[in-house]
């Protein structure tokens, strides 16, 4: 279930969920808490990056898509959708 | 004593008798449509049956008329009329005066309540069966018909959120439909994190297949969790029941599958705003200790270390005072010994014994060679001294008088 890339949107979430909880706790040193800060910005951008990188790929498991459901009439991106 | 009947008077006899009883007027009466004929006239025939019998129906024009739905074979109905005969066939029939669609009290009703003990009985509806759905599904599986407006509706509710959708089509009325549907769900295993099956609203005929043994073994065998939508709010099906979620529409169903990528941006951005605020908040915490401390230094803190400078300083200085004044007396009482060994050994003491000091412009006189007759030399006394101008110089005698006033 994993991606090969790197963590999922549900791990990323509720990892920075974490490092926000950690952060509002607010008991260690500057140093650590920067570090803490730095991590939780990656994982804001990883998320973000996420949902704006995101094809949504429909795929049909017997035959072709209906027309109207083939991604360039859909508003899908035209990547091609090598994530999700 | 038998009575001899023509066919008419026969007919007449029974149509009386069953035109005449009550109970056989205004009956609703509930079976399968069968040999449906609208004629040109405008009339429609047709036969009503159930399992073991049937009943020939004439639903007349004048009545017809405001029908809502057109009846056809196979078409469970219930029907609202009076018995009568129809003499020319001496046929029993049913006038019919109106009609409505069965809505579940039929044949298939007694069928339905049959499967849905069964799979009760086998747990299959119990609550601690239902899986949790995943918060963030990253492969949802679709089991519908790729032309429904439900796929459609399922698959804009869903909008950007970002996950891979497999749609695995099925034929979702008719006949083999349950067959259909039991496929689609074998070919999703070990494909996805979440199942919606759904299907638009539709007639209870068009929903049956939902209700079918077939499909309830199939959801509930499925892999992943199912989210069931079929037909419109009202419309409960087996299916329903043995999904993990029910939905009441397609697009509730995809509202329950996967959170609104509007909210998760919302989240993410609340994660932005928390951390910043949490680093300004400790970092405030900071300053305000920095500044705490600052005070204290300045203030109180120096004015501390002042003082106890100040009294080490009074300390140290008092006693460098009392040594002074010690080394002083020390000084004293040595300078005095002193004084008095030196009085001892001096020429003041043995000039207090009768000596005298004898000296000339050149010195000390210790022999009477040292002078000459008529030269003026000084004696100290004890006290005072005396000018004197020698008259002789005698070498030898009285020499140890002379000697005796030397310095030694």
């Amino acid at each position: 279930m994993k991606k090969k890339d790197g963590m999922g949107l549900d791990e990323a979430l509720e990892s920075l969920e974490k490092v926000v909880q950690s952060l509002e706790n607010g008991k260690m040193g500057l140093e650590e808490s920067l570090d803490l800060y730095e991590k939780g910005m990656g994982l804001v951008r990883l998320c973000e990056g996420r949902l704006a990188s995101a094809e949504r790929r429909i795929e049909c498991l017997t035959g072709e898509l209906p027309s109207d459901l083939q991604p360039s009439q859909e508003g899908e991106g035209d990547r091609g959708g090598d994530r999700f | 004593m038998a009575q001899i009947f023509t066919v008419t008077a026969l007919n007449d006899r029974i149509a009386e008798r069953l035109e005449g009883d009550g109970r056989l007027r205004d009956l609703w009466l509930q079976g399968e449509v069968s040999n449906y004929l609208h004629h040109r006239s405008g009339h429609r025939y047709f036969t009503l049956k159930d399992k073991a019998s049937q009943i020939s129906c004439v639903l007349f024009k004048s009545s017809g008329a405001t029908l809502a739905f057109e009846m056809k074979d196979g078409m469970n109905i219930m029907a609202f009329g009076d018995v009568a005969v129809y003499r020319p066939q001496g046929r029993v029939q049913l006038i019919v005066r109106g009609v409505k669609e069965d809505i579940g009290l039929g044949f298939r009703y007694l069928q339905l309540e049959a499967v849905k003990k069964k799979l009760a009985a086998e747990g299959l509806f119990a609550p601690e069966r239902k899986r949790p759905l995943p918060s963030y599904p990253e492969r949802i599986g679709i089991v519908t018909s790729p032309q429904g407006a439900a796929l459609r509706d399922v698959l804009k509710t869903l909008g950007a959120y970002p996950a891979r959708i497999i749609l695995s089509p099925a034929q979702v009325q008719g006949e083999g439909a349950e067959e259909s549907l039991a496929l689609a769900f074998s070919a999703l295993r070990g494909r996805c994190d979440l199942v919606i099956l759904c299907r638009g609203g539709g007639s209870i005929e068009d929903l049956w297949c939902f209700n079918s043994e077939v499909v309830a073994r199939a959801i509930a065998g499925c892999d992943a969790p199912v989210i069931s939508a079929v037909g419109h709010e009202t419309d409960f099906t087996i299916a329903d029941f043995v999904a993990d979620a029910r939905a009441a529409t397609p697009t509730a169903a995809a509202k329950l599958a996967a959170p609104d990528v509007d909210a998760i941006k919302q989240a993410i951005l609340s994660c932005r705003v928390r951390m910043m605020r949490a680093l300004w908040t400790a970092h405030e915490r900071r300053a305000e200790r920095l500044e705490y401390l600052k005070r204290s230094v300045s203030a109180r803190r120096m004015a501390a270390i002042a003082t106890d400078a100040r009294q080490r300083l009074d300390y140290l200085s008092a006693r460098q005072d009392a040594a002074l004044v010690q080394r002083l007396k020390d000084s004293r009482s040595k300078l005095e010994s002193i004084c008095g060994r030196l009085e001892a050994v001096g020429p003041a003491a043995t000039l207090q014994r009768g000596y005298a000091i004898a000296r000339s412009e050149r010195g000390l006189l210790l022999a009477a060679g040292d002078t000459r007759p008529g030269e003026v030399i000084e004696l100290i006394l004890a006290e005072g001294r005396l000018i004197c101008r020698v008259m002789e110089c005698r070498s030898e005698q009285s020499g140890a008088q002379s000697e005796g006033a030397g310095e030694r």
